[in-house]
């Protein structure tokens, strides 16, 4: 038997990363999902397994290419510790799944660095129990029988008292997990898990409900269309699903015979979709919803919105009477610049407006919904290369964000793929109720900063050893990716299927959570057998789901139209500063949880080309005035407190806007993120975005301060203009 | 190769996945502030105006692979040669680490290891065995990831077939989301790189120079 399975594996492993990216009919024949036990490993052979990418709400179906590998491990035998090496399958890089719908084969730098997390030198190792002052981060080693009975001592104790008052804080990531934690609260009679993270994409969601009755977040068919204007979404960055937008934008621009799509951007910042569009329009941050009204009276003003009619009549009456001047006047573009993008746009032949909320204002949902109907009034919603319906989610995602209310009320706090002391503001308050709480529970792999205030640590399986489903958080098709198991744990971790079945039966509650199979099966159509969707690493399916999917979620509610609801409110900032502050995702270390990865610390920022180290971005007007030189170190002031950082002067920078990428000033994340750089997301306002109750990461006004020379800006080229400038057409 | 710009996005994913596929060394804070952080490719950018209308121009530059490669000839134990199919390649167990062939690349695509690279356990799990690992004081460079031709030119070989055109991908190319990179044989003349090459947009990087690089840039439409 062993022998056929030798040879087995011997065949497959001809697959190359060459031969699976060129896409022939076998392909997916290559790809293995079982473990490969060591003895079976052959020294030098590669194997190759699909799994998801968990690093952001994309779910991107990766491929891990497996081979032999060692590892020194310690032995203790009667006293004495004897070093061993210990040969296992190791994962030797990640690339995209060919197969898989959203990434189709390829991976974004985070994506990639995916395995650095799994072979990261500060994974914790086992069960921990806190053994000092709560956030003091000194733990002892504990069993897992002794540690689950304690964790479920506790929270049975809470669960008698006050179930309610057990808060449950995740990621955005829709997947088994999130799934798992979801049945976990309601089988205890915990509220549902609660999403802390600035990237959860609350805003699309509300507006998408609010303008088209859409449930979840649009897709933009970028690939067909012909002409775009983007509005606050650095869908080329961190927005969403940025290596499918990146697919489908090189499509765009030149994937067609004699035609090349244009890209008009309007942002506050000049990301990176910013710099590879072909217009950028620098918006005063928080006026995207005065733009895109502009945009769409201009529209009806020049009769070139087909499909005005369509607009519901509230709707179609508040363009026809917005002040249109005021509204200019607001968004800080030339009308000049304005009208003639609008003109651009609605004469395409394939007009496309995307909106999102990279940087989240109290009005970002108006700015959204107005961005709706303005596709709505140019005839593309639903239409290639226009706005498609999101299909529904195979996993129903977590989407209550108003954490900080639950947390200051929590008497037991559960911590799995969130961070809230990183990601939200001192403001938010998280630290006094990790103090306060009776009880600290985390499931990190990595100690961060809030697992440093646990009492607890139950850690789970890194994302690659286990198995896994994730649902993508934009797609027109029903889809799922799916992981399997191809490598052995690497330390004293289990799945968190497993800990929540264990915790929920030491609370006296029967708790078993859906297998990834049991979700994914009833959605396959009759074609698709489950061997083959393991094997191809998930599916994705127009076909109408055979049977409910078992995600104990509510059906989507069956409201008869949207609500229309339609408002162009003004953004509103919190304090009294010059400046006003805007944290944003980069596409390194997005929201701060990929900092500890060395490879991502020494890609170098595509703004700054900074690296190790995140500087603030500062006009250069503003920098002048001020005597703030590149390198220098300023501090930035707010009501909640300050951060100090390094000073990069951006030419690029809109004047008053003070940009800095998440990612730094971690207190704990092991040795290459620890105590590095500042975090601003640390000095926001408590300012939330009125209708979904997200944290508005863009409404906090700043002082601005030079400190003095400093030593932390570290770039990797400090040149900003070419010495010989390049042809460039 | 052939970088589209129209294409590229900038977002580094080439940067990290040249990383994984080749061994390259990490670097710590304080090296990085000396300039000793390794690259076998990186995005250059550069600003050209002033705000509002300043435009970004973002290029993946990486070995160029010139066919008069101003690196070769300055070697003094032939450590950098130009192998039959036309690659630039580095022999490490030869460098002595001169540091004559950086000084004359006009690229700066060269990098130099100070140091034995360090990864604390268990991060050389991740360590590509097709690939080997560089200690201090030897040069190396971006090597269009020559293991990755072999393997494709071994599978080739023996189903006995010629290599598919698109079939070898260097990791940077096989990453990139945009698609902006394309390999293949520039000697093909039906291949796709062959057929872009000749594109309206195309150019090279300080041609001028004499230096025939063999990576082909083509220019953002306008």
């Amino acid at each position: 038997m062993s022998m056929e399975r030798r040879n087995f594996f011997k065949i497959l492993s001809t697959a190359s990363a060459g031969v699976v990216a060129t896409g022939c009919g076998t392909d997916s024949d290559k790809l293995i999902p079982l473990l490969v036990p060591e003895q079976d490993l052959i020294p030098g052979v590669e194997y190759w397994h699909p799994s998801v990418c968990t690093s952001c709400p994309s779910g991107c179906g990766v491929v891990a290419r497996v081979m032999d590998g060692e590892r020194i491990i310690e032995r203790t035998t009667a006293g004495k510790t004897e070093k061993l090496r210990q040969r296992l399958a190791a994962i030797k890089k990640l690339e995209g799944n060919p197969l898989d719908h959203v990434s189709g084969g390829r991976l974004c730098a985070r994506g990639q660095a995916g395995v650095q997390s799994l072979y990261n030198p500060d994974r914790i190792r086992g069960p921990l129990k806190r053994s000092g002052v709560r956030g003091e981060a000194t733990f002892q080693p504990i069993s897992w029988k002794d540690a689950i009975s304690e964790a479920s001592d506790q929270l049975l104790k809470v669960k008698n008292e006050a179930a309610d008052r057990i808060a449950i804080v995740t990621g955005p990531v829709a997947s088994s997990r999130s799934n798992a934690l979801r049945g976990f609260a309601k089988a205890i009679g915990a509220p549902e898990p609660l999403v802390c993270s600035v990237a959860s994409h609350a805003a699309e969601r509300k507006a998408a409900e609010i303008a088209l009755n859409w449930q979840g977040i649009p897709f933009y068919d970028i690939a067909n269309a012909r002409h775009i204007l983007s509005v606050g979404a650095d869908f080329l960055g961190g927005w969403v699903s940025p290596v499918n937008y990146a697919r489908q934008f090189g499509a765009f621009r030149q994937a067609r015979m004699e035609v090349r799509g244009y890209l008009a951007h309007a942002e506050s910042r000049l990301s990176i979709t910013a710099s590879a569009a072909d217009q950028w329009l620098p918006l005063k941050p928080g006026s995207e919803a005065q733009f895109l009204g502009a945009v769409g009276r201009i529209l009806l003003d020049l009769n070139l919105a087909p499909k005005a009619a369509s607009l519901p009549p509230n709707v179609l009456a508040a363009f026809k009477a917005l002040d249109l001047a005021a509204f200019i006047a607001a968004t800080g573009i030339e009308e000049r610049k304005l009208r003639l993008a609008v003109e651009q746009l609605g004469k395409s032949e394939g007009p496309l407006v995307l909106a999102g909320a990279s940087t989240v204002h109290t009005n970002s949902v108006d700015a959204i919904v107005a961005s709706h109907y303005v596709n709505m009034m140019l005839g593309n919603v639903g239409n290639p290369g226009g706005i498609q319906a999101p299909a529904k989610s195979p996993i129903e995602p977590l989407t209550n964000t108003k954490f900080a209310a639950a947390l200051s009320q929590a008497r037991a706090i559960v911590l799995d793929e969130a961070n809230p002391l990183y990601t939200a503001p001192k403001a938010a308050h998280v630290r006094e109720a990790l103090t306060k709480a009776g009880f600290v529970l985390s499931f990190a792999t990595t100690l961060d900063d809030s697992a440093a205030w646990a009492d607890i640590i139950l850690p789970a399986h890194h994302a690659l050893e286990g198995e896994i489903a994730v649902a993508p958080a934009a797609a027109a098709r029903v889809s799922l990716a799916i992981g399997g198991t191809f490598v052995q744990p690497l330390y004293e971790t289990q799945p968190i299927s497993n800990t929540l079945a264990e915790l929920a039966g030491g609370m006296n509650v029967t708790f078993q959570p859906a297998t990834v199979k049991e979700i994914a099966e009833p959605l396959l159509p009759k074609d698709l057998t489950w061997e083959t969707v393991v094997r191809e690493g998930g599916f994705h399916t127009d076909a109408t789901p055979a049977a409910a999917p078992l995600t104990k979620s509510k059906p989507a509610p069956k409201a008869a139209a949207p609500t229309n609801a339609f408002a162009l409110n003004a953004a509103k900032f919190e304090g009294d500063g010059p400046f006003l502050l805007q944290p944003y995702l980069s596409p390194q270390l997005h929201e701060g949880a990929s900092s500890n990865l060395p490879w991502l610390q020494e890609c170098p920022d595509p703004a700054s080309s900074a690296v190790w180290s995140l500087p603030v971005e500062i006009d250069p007007v503003t920098a002048q005035k001020l005597g703030i030189a590149t390198g220098d170190n300023v501090k930035l002031e707010s009501a909640s407190g300050s951060i100090t950082a390094p000073a990069y002067i951006h030419p690029g920078a809109v004047p008053g806007v003070l940009s800095m990428a998440i990612g730094g000033g971690h207190t704990h994340f092991g040795r290459f993120a620890s105590g590095r750089g500042a975090n601003p997301l640390e000095i926001l306002a408590l300012a939330t975005e009125p209708a979904t109750g997200d944290l508005a990461t863009g409404a906090t006004r700043v002082r601005l301060t030079r400190v003095g020379p400093g030593k932390d800006l570290i770039q990797y080229s400090s040149e900003d203009k070419e010495e010989r400038p390049h042809a460039h057409r | 190769m052939v970088i589209d710009l129209d294409r590229c996005t900038g977002c580094e994913a080439c940067v990290v996945a040249c990383h994984s596929e080749n061994n390259i060394g990490m670097s710590t804070p304080e090296e990085a502030a000396r300039g000793r952080v390794n690259h076998w490719i990186r995005i250059d950018r550069y600003y050209e105006g002033q705000f509002p209308d300043i435009k970004v121009k973002y290029r993946p530059v990486l070995c160029q692979h010139c066919d008069e490669a101003p690196c070769e000839p300055v070697c003094p134990v032939n450590a950098t040669y130009h192998n039959p199919e036309g690659l630039n390649v580095q022999v490490y167990n030869r460098c002595v680490g001169t540091f004559y062939c950086a000084n004359n690349c006009p690229y700066t695509v060269r990098s130099f290891n100070w140091f034995d690279p360090k990864w604390p356990e268990p991060m050389q799990l991740q360590h590509n065995p097709d690939v080997s690992i560089r200690p201090g004081g030897v040069m190396e460079k971006c090597t269009f990831c020559i293991q990755r031709i072999k393997r494709v030119e071994d599978q080739a070989d023996a189903a006995g077939r010629p290599v598919a055109d698109g079939e070898v991908q260097p990791a940077c190319v096989q990453s990139c989301p945009a698609e902006a990179m394309i390999f293949g044989d520039l000697n093909d003349p039906d291949s796709k790189v062959s057929r872009l090459a000749g594109d309206g947009r195309a150019t090279k990087l300080m041609e001028e120079l004499g230096t025939k690089p063999k990576v082909v840039y083509l220019e953002k439409a306008r």
